[in-house]
């Protein structure tokens, strides 16, 4: 499954580089989170519950960012397993480009799950993605905003 | 007693006979395994792998055995010292493969739900709740999800303590001239097959409640199974118990179709879990454990090409078929008998001088397969009659007359198949008759060619069959498999006159108790309505083989028929004592023993087991007073009562959507003597339906990375009442003469031949339009392939 | 796992008043604690028919129900309409046609062939097969299902027709 989107930040490159690296942040965008621990300066481990279709469970994962282009791109790995819901990994290429008005965030991920979600959900899945993708970005965009404000 | 009951013959089999079981059913008091409880009962839940192929990195039930309600999370080696593994392979079946085999993995997860912890708890919700505290993780493997890539020698293995790479099994069958004939032959006709792969998909899954008193070491088992004895077999064997100890009960069953007959992870280990925990345990699965652990059936990659010469006589068929199961082979019939009879049925009604068929059996990372009903039969008789309808539309024939042309004629048994089966006597020319009139066949043709100037395309289908059925030791017994082929029957005349038989063979709804109430009805001379039959407990009943391969009616009704004439015998000698006759010369009839030459002189059978039972002292000294009497039987004739029949299927295919209606199907069967017509003809609509369901709708869909991607009833489609068609069946009678009932099996018949006919119907409708199927289930968008509307 | 609440409704025409666990279906309501196991469970998500009851005199999914949301309904299961002279024939017609066999989807079957008859609905075969398709059954391949419903239609619209 291969999913991709386009965001408009109102911030410059800069900024929204530093909030991808910072666990507060990530903690409060990712849909479902509840725990987000640092392991390493780009590496995370997360509990995160999730409900797709008639599966609902909580995630214990690990994400990672890796082939960082400070303020440009990079690519971010991630592998959950859900107990009997499933499991679910993923790399997503994120890419950042500045704007009169901030910066244009892309990325294009591809995603795979296994057990109980796969057998069950495989019509939901593709649009629960894009959905928790949007709320991700959503959520990012709002704590991105708080953060420029606070640092204002 | 009234000059009713004088009468000679009043004979119960042959006639439609109600079911006692149906009333029970629609008054909702069926008792499936499903609706039983025991005190103490704890609930089993499984964790299972989401990985098709892997390593077990860690595995963590600490909070799971914390979790409300949880009496104990059992894993692999929780079980290793008191179940022993199992192993899938059969001595005949030479140079065959497979892993063995325990109830939860240990280091290595073969399929998308393979078994790695199971929780027990107080209800099946809170061990549910439990089973998602588990933490399970898994260092994937390469997983083998395509079985022409399985067969290369860099693939990486299904298994990786698999002996031969993924293959479990090859063998070649082989007459001697093949290639000289297709080098020669007028005609050749080509085509390579897919067939998916599918599953029983009975309305209740299996279920189990095993329950272990440790006081007496006694172990009871409640399971929906077709062969209790087997299971009995299979638990005392592996949990290292005393046979005797061992009680298999399967009470009503919620269909079964050779799904209920394999040896399962889950069964195990609940089994195993009793008797470690000595409680009772009940484990059901939900739909979606169903589809992910109940055997797969099917799944065939063929390539086969026919020889004829100019008149359009078959020479020789050449078939290879890739058969992928699952990562193992099914314990204890195999993954190979599927297979084995695809290649041995090719051709099967056809005078076929010359054969080779080859078939290889692959290991993948799905689910195992097995038998299901109609175990290869839909295969070999779809690649069979596709390519005879191929050649009949090379050689401007009509598919009727090509079919005719190449029957082994009624007349010429016993005959010898190609692929070495022994026929006793089959009805080809008499069925293929019967069915152009039934279908009214001219007419079809005649709405056919008028629709289609109106862009409307029908198509008919035929196709014959041979079915295996009564199967002797040779099947599996004779591969070591510990799974009879005999049966067994205890027939007892009451105290007051009526007559209770336990018999080996066992009832999932097809309606063998009332059969075998006729049977024993008719040698007592009683009504079937006074005789009570028990099957489905290995403790009541005697052993034997029990319900599978159409074995049921042939020789679980011959031993019943057998049983019955001995007790007849015996009620004749006591009744022979008293009446002052020879025994010989007395009848049972109408619930009494008449004198053949006087029947004036009777008694009735309620007073001579009144005599026996209570009054023994009254008879001659010395004469034995037994009213119970056991008796065994094993075919020993042909290796197989093969029957035979045909069927036709009318289909429209809309061009636009490549949706197929079925508008109607016929079959005329032919199983020897019929015991009870009514339940013949709902055998073989069942069946039927069955096989419209993998042609058109049935589906296990898997991912290249071995994800199952349709687990529910809403995503595998399952024939619906709306979209089936209604079914006309017509008979022929050629009992056989192994065995004094003559009957022969009946319940794979409308699977084995169904999804041949549609898929030639199919074909027959898309023919003006250039267009040609050969993968089953056809699906519109396959449709739409063909006809080349979608071309991705 | 949450708290019991409480529920109350009439079941086979009695009523009934217990706690139950707010997540808990009619369908695992009715036979794990009332033990009337004429309702089953074939698929536990609406597609195959199994655990029709009447609900308020229509058929309702009992696994896709909440027992919870039965609160004040009128509930009767298969085992609740032993005296209805309906049902009662609709049962000798699935005796006599031989259509129910392993018997699983029995009670289900009879559930929507009795809306269907009360209903009005015609011996037509296509318009009983519409109306069964929410229900499966894997051994009968439905024709002797439709012969029976078919066979209580009829004797209905004749037995309509003369009063």
């Amino acid at each position: 499954m291969e999913l991709t989107g386009r965001y408009e930040l109102e911030a410059p490159p800069e900024v929204v580089w530093d909030a991808l690296f910072d666990p507060e942040v990530l903690a409060a965008s990712i849909p479902g989170c509840e725990t987000l621990q640092a392991e390493g300066p780009a590496a995370y481990t997360a509990t995160v519950k999730l409900k797709v279709g008639p599966v609902s469970a909580r995630f214990k994962g690990n994400v990672e960012i890796v082939d960082a282009a400070p303020c440009r791109s990079c690519r971010i790995t991630g592998k959950g397993s859900g107990g009997i819901a499933g499991v679910a990994q993923g790399a997503s290429l994120v890419a950042l480009e500045a704007t009169a008005t901030g910066t244009v965030l892309t990325y294009t991920a591809d995603a795979k799950v296994g057990g109980k979600l796969a057998a069950l959900g495989s019509r939901l899945i593709e649009s629960t993605a894009r959905k928790l993708a949007d709320q991700f970005f959503a959520n990012f965009a709002t704590h991105l905003k708080s953060r420029q404000e606070n640092a204002a | 007693m009234n000059a009713e009951g004088l009468r000679i013959g009043a004979r119960h089999v042959g006639t439609p006979l109600r079911r006692e079981n149906a009333r029970r059913h629609v008054a909702g008091r069926s008792r499936f395994t499903t609706d039983l409880t025991l005190p103490q009962m704890l609930h089993a839940a499984f964790v299972r792998s989401p990985l098709a192929h892997g390593r077990i990195t860690e595995l963590d039930v600490s909070e799971a055995r914390a979790a409300p309600g949880v009496h104990a999370v059992l894993t692999a080696a929780d079980l290793a010292d008191c179940c022993t593994p199992w192993r899938g392979t059969l001595d005949h079946f030479a140079g065959m493969t497979s892993v063995s085999q325990r109830p939860l993995a240990e280091e290595e997860v073969l399929w998308v739900g393979h078994p790695v912890a199971m929780i027990l708890a107080e209800s099946r919700a809170m061990a549910e709740d439990a089973s998602e505290l588990v933490l399970l993780d898994i260092e994937e493997l390469p997983a083998v999800t395509d079985p022409h890539a399985a067969l290369h020698p860099d693939s990486p293995k299904a298994a990786l303590e698999a002996e031969k790479g993924n293959l479990c099994f090859e063998t070649v069958l082989e007459t001697g001239a093949v290639d000289q004939v297709f080098a020669e032959a007028a005609h050749v006709v080509e085509e390579e097959f897919t067939f998916g792969r599918h599953t029983a998909v009975t309305l209740e899954p299996r279920a189990i409640l095993a329950d272990f008193d440790p006081s007496t070491r006694r172990l009871t088992v409640h399971q929906g199974t077709q062969t209790p004895y087997q299971f009995q077999d299979t638990f005392a064997r592996h949990l290292g118990l005393e046979q005797s100890n061992v009680r298999v009960i399967s009470p009503d069953v919620g269909g079964s179709f050779g799904m209920k007959l394999h040896v399962y992870h889950e069964e195990m280990a609940v089994a195993a879990a009793s008797v470690l925990h000595g409680r009772p345990v009940r484990y059901v699965p939900d739909r979606l454990e169903t589809f992910l652990s109940d055997i797969h059936a099917r799944d065939h990659r063929i390539t086969a090409r026919m020889a004829l010469d100019a008149e359009g006589h078959i020479l020789a068929m050449d078939v290879h078929d890739i058969a992928p199961i699952g990562p193992f082979s099914t314990y204890p019939r195999t993954s190979v008998a599927e297979g084995n009879q695809v290649i041995r049925l090719m051709g099967a009604p056809y005078r076929m001088p010359d054969y080779r068929g080859r078939l290889q059996v692959v290991f993948q990372n799905k689910v195992q397969t097995s038998q299901y009903r109609a175990v290869g039969h839909p295969i070999a008789c779809a690649v069979t009659e596709a390519l005879v309808d191929k050649a009949a539309v090379a050689l401007g024939l009509d598919p009727f007359a090509i079919r005719a042309a190449n029957v082994i004629a009624d007349d010429a048994y016993p005959a010898r198949s190609a692929t070495g089966f022994e026929f006793e006597a089959l009805s080809h020319e008499e069925c293929l008759g019967k069915l152009r009139d039934l279908m009214g066949y001219d007419a079809l043709r005649e709405q056919q060619a008028a629709l289609r100037d109106r862009g409307i395309y029908r198509g008919i289908g035929i196709a014959p069959f041979v079915e295996i059925t009564n199967p002797g030791a040779t099947f599996y017994g004779i591969g070591g498999a510990r799974i009879s082929a005999q049966d067994g029957a205890i027939v007892k005349l009451t105290p007051g006159g009526q007559a209770q038989v336990a018999i080996s063979i066992t009832e999932q709804g097809q309606g063998t108790e009332t059969i075998i109430a006729q049977i024993v009805a008719d040698e007592l001379g009683l009504d079937p309505s006074q005789v009570r039959v028990t099957t489905g407990d290995t403790e009541t009943t005697p052993s034997g083989g029990a319900t599978w391969a159409c074995r049921g009616a042939g020789i679980g009704g011959e031993t019943a028929l057998r049983a019955a004439r001995k007790l007849a015998a015996q009620i004749r000698a006591i009744s022979g004592a008293v009446l002052q006759k020879d025994g010989d010369t007395l009848i049972l009839s109408g619930g009494a023993v008449v004198s053949a030459d006087n029947p004036m002189v009777a008694m009735d059978l309620s007073e001579v087991a009144r005599i026996a039972y209570y009054r023994p002292d009254t008879l001659p000294a010395g004469i034995d007073t037994s009213l119970s009497v056991a008796h065994h039987f094993a075919p020993s004739g042909y290796p197989f009562d093969f029957t035979n029949g045909i069927q036709a299927s009318h289909v429209e295919v809309d061009p636009e959507t490549g949706i197929v209606r079925l508008l109607r199907h016929w079959v005329v069967e032919d199983c020897g003597t019929i015991i009870n017509p009514l339940l013949v003809d709902e055998q073989i609509r069942g069946g039927v339906v069955q096989g419209l369901g993998a042609a058109l709708f049935e589906e296990c869909l898997y991912d290249e990375s071995g994800q199952l991607t349709n687990g529910s009833m809403a995503d595998y489609l399952v024939p619906m009442p709306c979209e089936m068609p209604d079914i006309a069946i017509a008979h022929v009678e050629t009992p056989t003469k192994d065995t004094i009932l003559g009957a022969k099996g009946v319940g794979e018949a409308g699977t084995a031949a169904a999804s041949a006919a549609a898929m030639n119907a199919v074909n027959d409708a898309l023919l003006p339009l250039g267009a040609r199927i050969t993968q089953t289930p056809m699906t519109p968008l396959r449709i739409l392939r063909a006809l080349k509307t979608i071309t991705d | 796992m949450s708290e019991q609440i409480p529920l109350s409704f009439t079941l086979n025409g009695k009523p009934v008043a217990a706690f139950v666990e707010p997540r808990k279906s009619l369908a695992d309501f009715l036979r794990e604690d009332r033990a009337l196991t004429a309702t089953r469970l074939g698929c536990e998500m609406g597609t195959c028919g199994a655990c029709l009851v009447m609900m308020d005199g229509a058929p309702a999914h009992a696994c896709l129900v909440l027992a919870a949301q039965a609160e004040g309904a009128e509930i009767t299961t298969l085992e609740g309409q032993s005296e209805d002279a309906l049902m009662a024939d609709l049962q000798a017609a699935f005796v006599d046609r031989n259509a129910a066999q392993c018997g699983f989807c029995t009670s289900g079957m009879l559930t929507t062939a009795l809306a269907y008859v009360r209903q009005g609905g015609t011996p037509d075969r296509a318009a009983i097969r519409d109306a069964l398709s929410g229900n499966y059954c894997r051994c009968t391949g439905y024709e002797a299902i439709v012969d029976a419903i078919a066979g209580v239609a009829e004797a209905a619209m004749h037995k309509e027709a003369a009063a």
